[in-house]
């Protein structure tokens, strides 16, 4: 019951490998912490397991309900309906800044209502009380009827949450989840990440940069360095790991 | 401070051979020029001959005929509700045709092709050129003109959605396709949103090109306003065409007013940033 990442391997556009291999999988209600250096492709791997970039090799593979679903080498409605079970919070949010807090949670939703019905914005009463209980599960549920683009950071980043969750996700691929937040407001979310992964039995990756918040709620660490894992462990990493990682002077990095 | 490297490094690059000739290449320019008003037979001699004739036209404009004006209210409303409906109409056929052109939404190659050549087919041809073969069809009247406003201006409102939606941020369509969303979803919930305010304020702005047009189409048998000014005209009644040209003035300067109030009010709400 789990998501299966295998030999994951991503060029740039000039013919740099960037990912080299990569191969990692996350168990059901498992919150895994992904940290590197900045530029060393965290955001990118996300975007391959989704399939918003498209890897040069390697499989995903997604086990849950008894069945399994393999990600690469689909397409059409076949990756639209596999895309359902990922859910991704982006670095930059990515929200529909003229539409109300709302209607963005409310976006989790196409993937399961007719295209017909969703034209005329048609959700079910019953979609639009899990919306408005996701905000306010997140706190936020007096921005409802606001536009999205008069909210703080923090606030969207909270709403993009709630628009992953109104999906019904399998895996939820979080890039940066609290770096627009405050430290308390930080600790907060992370709380529910975990919360909602373990409840909802979610694979979760979060991209993260502060050791500290990884230690005290993720459940696993995966460090990228070079395009490869180079630790995969217990999330209670110790600094000699650590140093390592977010060291830029040794290995073959440098000289490419 | 080392001399020779600052004046070796603050030297300016050669000038461009082409450049060296520019006096000729301005002779030659005004030469052109000179040649072309010729061609257009400009004669400032029969200009300045014809002035008192001119002088004469302008003062038997004077005074405006303003018995005229309650008589010319039901053509001018004629005149701006052809330029309404024809951008109505224009709107809600450019809005599918700009979707399928858009190289953002991801629709099949072929109906992007035939969009996009729909779109320029129907801004190459002229409106006067749609009212004609409109008037094959249907007969005299506003209709066929509202028609031909409307077709033509979808050429350039065709256009100009689609450079909107084209300018949007890709974030947003990216993350409602990532939801597993279909095309027309994400068209529908991330790049209309997105594309909406330059699209209302591309077609406010045809709207007062097309209250220009009609009074034009108007000439050619729509009736309206344009129809009255070239009756005056060939009636010699100057009073009357020069009220006529004032109550056109007094149109086109409310309907700015207007688009401009109404954009305000769309798009006006300051942000608190
Ligand atoms: N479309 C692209 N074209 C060229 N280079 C790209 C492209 N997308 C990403 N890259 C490069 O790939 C590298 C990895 O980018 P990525 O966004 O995954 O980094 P990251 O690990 O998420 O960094 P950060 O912690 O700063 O978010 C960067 O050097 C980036 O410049
Ligand atoms: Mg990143």
């Amino acid at each position: 019951m789990m998501l299966e990442v295998k030999a994951l391997s991503k060029r740039l556009p000039d013919g740099r490998p960037l990912l080299k291999g990569i191969s990692f999988d996350v168990r059901e209600g498992e919150l895994v912490g992904i940290i590197g250096l900045s530029g060393v492709g965290k955001t990118v791997l996300l975007r391959c397991i989704n399939r918003l970039t498209e890897p040069d090799g390697g499989e995903i593979c997604l086990r849950c309900d008894g069945e399994e679903y393999r990600i690469t080498g689909i397409n059409g409605h076949k990756l639209r309906d596999i895309r359902r079970k990922f859910a991704m919070v982006y670095q930059d949010f990515n929200l529909v800044g003229r539409l109300t807090v709302l209607d963005n949670v409310l976006i989790g939703r196409l993937g399961r209502i007719s295209t017909l019905k969703s034209m005329i914005k048609r959700f079910s009463l019953a979609d639009k009380e899990e919306a408005l209980e996701w905000l306010s599960r997140l706190g936020i549920e007096n921005l409802a009827p606001r536009r999205a683009e008069t909210l703080s950071g923090g606030e969207m980043q909270r709403v993009a949450l709630a628009r992953a969750m109104m999906q019904g996700c399998q895996v939820l691929l979080a890039d940066e989840p609290v770096a627009n937040l405050d430290p308390k407001t930080a600790e907060e979310v992370m709380g529910q990440l975990v919360e909602i992964t373990e409840k909802n039995n979610l694979r979760t990756l979060a991209v993260m940069h502060q050791p500290e918040l990884v230690r005290r709620y993720c459940h696993r660490v995966i460090a990228i360095k070079e395009g490869i894992v180079a630790y995969d462990g217990k999330a209670d990493i110790d600094e000699q790991v650590l140093a390592h990682v977010y060291d830029k002077a040794s290995g073959a990095s440098k000289v490419a | 401070m080392n001399r020779s490297s600052l004046t070796s490094t603050t030297r300016l690059p050669a000038l461009p051979k082409w450049l060296r000739f520019r006096y000729f290449a301005w002779a030659l320019g005004i030469g052109a020029f000179v040649g072309a008003a010729a061609y257009l037979e400009f004669s400032p001699q029969a200009l300045a001959e014809g002035a008192p004739r001119m002088i004469n036209f302008v003062r038997q404009l004077f005074p405006p005929d303003i018995k005229v004006l309650p008589s010319l209210i039901a053509p001018a409303l004629k005149t701006v509700l052809m330029a309404a409906v024809a951008t109505v109409m224009a709107a809600l056929m450019s809005l599918p045709l700009a979707v399928m052109a858009a190289g953002n939404t991801e629709m099949p190659k072929a109906l992007r092709g035939i969009s996009r050549l729909l779109i320029e087919v129907a801004r190459v041809i002229p409106d006067v050129v749609f009212a004609l073969i409109f008037i094959t069809a249907v007969g005299l009247g506003p209709f066929p003109g509202t028609l031909a406003m409307a077709v033509h201006s979808v050429g350039m409102l065709g256009k100009l959605y689609r450079e909107a939606m084209e300018e949007i941020d890709p974030g947003p369509p990216e993350a409602v396709k990532a939801v597993g969303a279909t095309r027309l979803q994400v068209v529908r919930y991330a790049v209309i949103p997105a594309a909406l305010p330059a699209m209302v304020s591309d077609t406010l702005y045809r709207f007062d090109i097309n209250v220009r047009n009609s009074i034009i189409i108007g000439f050619v048998g729509a009736g309206g306003i344009g129809y009255r000014l070239i009756v005056a005209m060939r009636l010699f009644k100057y009073q009357e065409l020069l009220m006529i040209l004032l109550l056109i003035l007094g149109i086109i300067w409310v309907t700015e007013k207007l688009s401009d109030r109404l954009r305000a009010a769309i798009f006006g709400q300051p942000l608190l940033r």
